[in-house]
């Protein structure tokens, strides 16, 4: 039932993309109207799959990297319709939706081809459970401040070149993208150092590398918060910086 | 009982001759008195701006009543019979022909806003004069649904179709609202008057107007509610700017690269933007390659317009189709019972197009 919950989810996003790409050749200044219910959907099967897998381990579903990717995933989705609309970011979804779409077709290949199955701890760490859940969660913002750097860059290509194309009608002025990436960095940074704090009382320490990793992720973005709040970094350099911590980020996904 | 409308448009007549019939908004309710006291003519509404003068009515004979509609615009106008060549519309045509006007594809700017709200005005003050009754009730309401329709599930008012309104869309494309955008206006030209009159009406505040005649920048800043500063000092005010629109005479540049790389290290990552709509140009090219900074001059803001004009006609078959399905689906209430109104519903279901007009199309 769970690999059910997760291919429709997948589905769902699809059509959220396919409902994006049709808005933009259309040259719609507003998202399509199903795109809101599509990604909400889409949103609900994610977590009913989560439930199943978390109640099959009898934890925090991200045991493998199927589920972690689907985990982060999750996070992209319900920041970007949380935040999405309140930072009038109507577009982010088309940005947003491949990757998602992508995160989760990997998650449905690994799974076929190799789910581990159940993986019960041995004992139940909240701290652990903490840990993960928060991380995740920052990663997921993350994500969307590298989704929202990009749309910064394309946009800024566009008025740059003076051949608005397309999209430029349908894109969010580039203030309220550089304002936005600065807030989901926050956000992900904040939700990063409860993660890792999470980790001093876990009962069981995680290994030297784990630290190392996570320690690297939280200082690259918390060293972009200093120094933009220090020197004001113009915003191409910030959605630059960004999308580069997250292409860390996501490197280092595999060695946590 | 059917309806109709008679009228002028800026396609069928030229200023000269739409001005003579020109009806003043506080006119308008004793003329609506006149033209229900004609004989035949049950409910009128007249809908008078800049580009057009029709008035829609609702009559059981409406070919009678129009042209004794025209005999009395003629007569009430100083327009000799036969000079002015009006169009007439009934029923089914007439009532898509204001489905077209209120959603502004009928407009000389197509998709633009105004003419929704000079439609409601209309309607409006017959409502207020007690000229409108059922149908005219009926098509004016539908009339609403379908602009607001139009505009919700198409492009058309999406796209500049002037320079003033390319260089206003690109300013709210980097700034978004313009409320605390500060303008600088170097050069006091007509063009720079219209551009910043553009930006003041989307909210942009604090202007400041520099001019090598002071005296001219202080009769602009004056229009514009704004402050004048003299030549020698508006690079002086640079670092406080959001917005800079420059059109001097001057026949070299006037407004350099390292002096605006200079003024981007002190504004700490906030946009600026330069309109130069001066021929010769104002402001160096190389300006635009500097980070976080966007240069656009005359040619290139005419050629956003002419790319806007362009789109919103591509979205002309997706208003009619949007108009054709809202018919399908309602038909026209105001002909609602008629054997016309059984045929528009019949006919929708087939039509892709929109019908048949009496009017030319632009």
């Amino acid at each position: 039932m769970d690999d059910l919950y997760l291919i429709l989810a997948t589905l769902a996003f699809l059509g959220g993309f396919v409902l994006a790409v049709v808005s933009w050749r259309r040259e719609s200044e507003r998202p399509h109207g199903l795109s809101i219910p599509i990604a909400i959907a889409g949103l609900v099967f994610q977590s009913l799959f989560l439930h199943l897998r978390g109640q099959l381990h009898g934890r925090c579903p991200i045991t493998n990297g199927a589920e972690v990717l689907v985990f982060v995933s999750w996070s992209i989705v319900i920041l970007y319709l949380i935040l999405g609309r309140a930072f009038r970011l109507s577009l982010l979804g088309v940005f947003s939706m491949p990757i998602v779409f992508l995160f989760q077709l990997f998650a449905i290949v690994y799974l076929a081809v190799a789910d581990p199955g159940a993986r019960p701890p041995a004992h139940l760490d909240p701290w652990l459970e903490l840990h993960a859940a928060m991380s995740l969660l920052a990663y997921g913002a993350f994500g969307l401040a590298g989704i929202a750097g990009v749309m910064y860059l394309v946009q800024d290509r566009q008025l740059k070149s003076h051949k608005p194309g397309r999209l430029f009608y349908s894109m969010p002025p580039i203030r309220y993208l550089a304002i936005a990436l600065v807030r989901l960095v926050v956000i992900g940074t904040v939700l990063l150092t409860v993660g890792i704090v999470a980790a001093f009382f876990m009962e069981v320490k995680p290994t030297r590398l784990h630290f190392l990793v996570s320690g690297a992720v939280w200082f690259a973005y918390a060293l972009l918060l200093v120094v933009h709040a220090w020197k004001r970094l113009p915003p191409k350099r910030l959605s630059l910086s960004a999308i580069g911590a997250f292409a860390l980020a996501l490197a280092t996904l595999s060695a946590l | 009982m059917s309806i109709f409308c008679l009228g002028v448009n800026h396609k069928t007549a030229p200023v000269e001759l739409r001005e003579r019939l020109a009806i003043a908004e506080h006119s308008v309710p004793s003329h609506l008195g006149e033209i229900c006291g004609i004989e035949g003519i049950e409910e009128a509404v007249v809908l008078s701006t800049c580009n057009r003068v029709e008035i829609y009515g609702a009559s059981a004979l409406p070919e009678e009543a129009t042209d004794r509609l025209i005999a009395y615009l003629e007569s009430h106008f100083a327009v000799a019979p036969g000079e002015i060549d009006f169009y007439r519309q009934t029923g089914e045509s007439a009532a898509h022909h204001l489905f077209e006007v209120a959603s502004g594809l009928d407009s000389m700017v197509l998709g633009e806003t105004e003419i929704f709200g000079q439609v409601k005005k209309a309607y409006a003050i017959a409502q207020e004069t007690g000229t409108t009754a059922r149908r005219m009730n009926k098509l004016f309401q539908q009339s609403f649904s379908v602009g607001k329709l139009v505009r919700s599930g198409s492009s058309i008012q999406q796209g500049s179709t002037s320079v003033g309104s390319a260089a206003v869309d690109l300013a709210e494309k980097i700034f978004g609202r313009l409320d605390g955008c500060r303008v600088m206006i170097i050069g006091a030209g007509e063009m720079s008057r219209t551009t910043a009159q553009s930006l003041l009406s989307r909210g942009a505040r604090s202007i400041i107007v520099s001019n090598r005649s002071y005296d001219k920048a202080v009769e602009l800043a004056a229009e514009l509610k704004g402050e004048a500063i003299r030549f020698d000092d508006w690079e002086t005010r640079l670092d406080h700017v959001d917005i800079i629109v420059s059109s001097t005479s001057a026949p070299h540049a006037v407004v350099h690269a390292p002096m605006i790389r200079r003024v981007m290290e002190r504004r700490r990552g906030h946009s600026l933007f330069l309109i130069d709509i001066a021929v010769p140009r104002d402001i160096e090219e190389e300006v635009n390659e500097i980070d976080n900074v966007y240069l656009y001059n005359i040619d290139q803001l005419q050629q956003i317009a002419s790319e806007g004009k362009a789109r919103r006609e591509r979205q002309i078959a997706i208003c009619r189709d949007l108009i054709a399905a809202f018919l399908r689906e309602k038909g026209i209430e105001a002909l609602a019972g008629t054997p016309e109104d059984r045929a528009v519903r019949e006919e929708a279901g087939k039509r892709n197009d929109s019908p048949g007009r009496a009017l030319p199309q632009s």
